[in-house]
């Protein structure tokens, strides 16, 4: 059983411009755009980026799904793809999104490519906002504490907030925990 | 090139003598300088397994501005440190509830009584600890409280339990982190506005944000705990202490003020002349265990 908790702030910005991505068939996978980075026409990048996800596209591989982003997204776009499979995790990203994983008491950037998992290790994908205000002890402490994914993501959400008060733009953020 | 023949026998023979001492010192001392590196390196492999993450341990406890003293620290015996680990609790009587000091001072002792923890068994471990909280709750019925932070340290794990808003700061590569996260009515309220996608600001503004949710002495209590160990590196420094440190001198400011190649009883000082110099009018108690993590063989 794989849990998760998503979590999509507008901050103190006009709008909110990246873009949460579940998908649940084949497997889950999760995808977040960093739209609130990008300088021109995020919404419509954000947009493109949820069709394509939507569409039978967003089925396949993801060495087929990142090519076809870069075909079709600006250049300058944000994003990481990240799948669940049976025995581990297939991330890609692209700039200025990251996965980290919390495995054996450390915590560590997932890298493009699969990456094995076990039981009760969780993760976390956030854009570089998310993490801007978090140090790495800080995400291992409130992983290896919390209950629930939600939880976790609430005393991240709680760290950010006693340094910008929520006041700090768009924060986008998924928590992923395998249950075995 | 040179005419040896001209010198006298005598010389000839002593600057052999000489060419063949000094042949005979070199040789002598390639020899030896090739054994030493033998053996240091033979030493190295052999003792690997003792190159051991090893804790120094300072601590603080003072009064402050307060008349009474309502802070109360637990450090495990450190000749047990090899068995059973590192176990360093800061318990802070609940301010505008009688009986702080006392409660505080029963929370330590009873963490003295309950000592050696078993480090894999952290749901055992709060269990114990909610038995000492209802314990107070039998005694006091919600008119006494205390917060308690408690780290339990085994070789390069560390394992810690939180109840209240006191603090367990971790001081890695020169980033000061707050571990645990504090049971107040901000906590419970920044939750609320930011699910319904607003900012936090009044949530600080409100008088009731530092209003523990949770403490010792409370009726069947949450005790925040780790569900699995945090990893240990070399010069990690570990601070459990109750809030009139933090209060006074913020986390930035105590990773300003140290040095990394100092040891835990001068990390202590430093910060013990910290909150001093800050003089604070209305002081609370102040009271610090600061943990050094050290590579070293044992």
């Amino acid at each position: 059983m794989i849990e998760y908790y998503t979590f999509k702030h507008r901050g103190d910005a006009l709008d909110y411009q990246d873009e949460v991505f579940l998908r649940l068939v084949p497997s889950l996978t999760v995808a977040i755009f960093f739209g609130s980075n990008l300088a021109t026409a995020p919404k419509s990048q954000a947009l493109l980026f949820s069709e394509i996800l939507n569409s039978e596209e967003g089925g396949r591989s993801i060495d087929y799904l990142s090519a076809d982003f870069d075909e079709c997204l600006d250049e300058e776009s944000e994003y990481l793809i990240l799948r669940v499979l049976n025995n581990g995790v297939e991330c890609y990203r692209r700039g200025g999104v990251y996965a980290k994983i919390i495995k054996d008491g450390q915590i560590k950037v997932l890298p493009n490519g699969f990456f094995g998992m076990s039981k009760d290790d969780k993760i976390v994908v956030g854009t570089a906002k998310f993490f801007k205000y978090l140090t790495d002890e800080g995400v291992l402490a409130d992983a290896l504490v919390s209950d629930s994914c939600s939880d976790w993501m609430y005393m991240m959400i709680r760290r950010i907030s006693d340094q910008t008060q929520l006041k700090c733009g768009n924060l986008s953020a998924v928590t992923l925990k395998l249950n075995g | 090139m040179y005419d040896f023949s001209i010198l006298s026998d005598d010389t000839v023979f002593a600057l052999r003598l000489a060419l063949v001492l000094f042949t005979v010192g070199f040789i002598s001392f390639v020899a030896i300088a090739l054994y030493t590196l033998i053996k240091s390196y033979k030493f190295n492999s052999k003792h690997k397994d003792k190159l051991k993450l090893v804790c120094e341990v300072a601590y603080f406890h003072e009064r402050g501005k307060r008349g009474n003293q309502e802070d109360s620290v637990y450090i495990s015996p450190l000749e047990k440190l090899e068995e059973s680990g590192l176990v360093a609790a800061c318990s802070d009587g609940m301010g505008g509830l009688l009986n702080g000091e006392v409660v505080s001072k029963f929370v330590t002792d009873s963490l003295r009584e309950h000592f050696p923890f078993k480090f894999d068994a952290q749901a055992e471990n709060a269990k114990i600890i909610a038995g000492i909280s209802d314990k107070v709750y039998e005694d006091f019925h919600l008119s006494a409280g205390a917060t308690l932070v408690m780290v339990h340290i085994f070789d390069d794990l560390l394992n810690f339990y939180s109840l209240g808003d006191s603090n367990i700061v971790l001081i890695r590569n020169n980033r000061a982190t707050l571990l645990n996260s504090k049971q107040n009515y901000a906590a419970v309220m920044i939750k609320k506005f930011a699910e319904g996608g607003i900012d936090t600001v009044d949530a600080y503004k409100d008088t009731r944000a530092r209003g523990l949710t949770d403490f010792i002495g409370n009726h069947k209590c949450n005790v925040q705990m780790t569900s699995k160990p945090m990893k240990l590196i070399d010069n990690d420094i570990i601070i459990v202490c109750s809030d009139g440190v933090t209060d006074s001198m913020p986390m930035n400011r105590i990773v300003n003020h140290i040095h990394f190649d100092q040891s835990a009883t001068g990390i202590a000082r430093t910060i013990k002349y910290g909150v001093k110099s800050s003089k604070n009018p209305r002081q609370d108690n102040y009271s610090a265990i600061v943990i050094k993590m050290r590579r070293s063989i044992v």
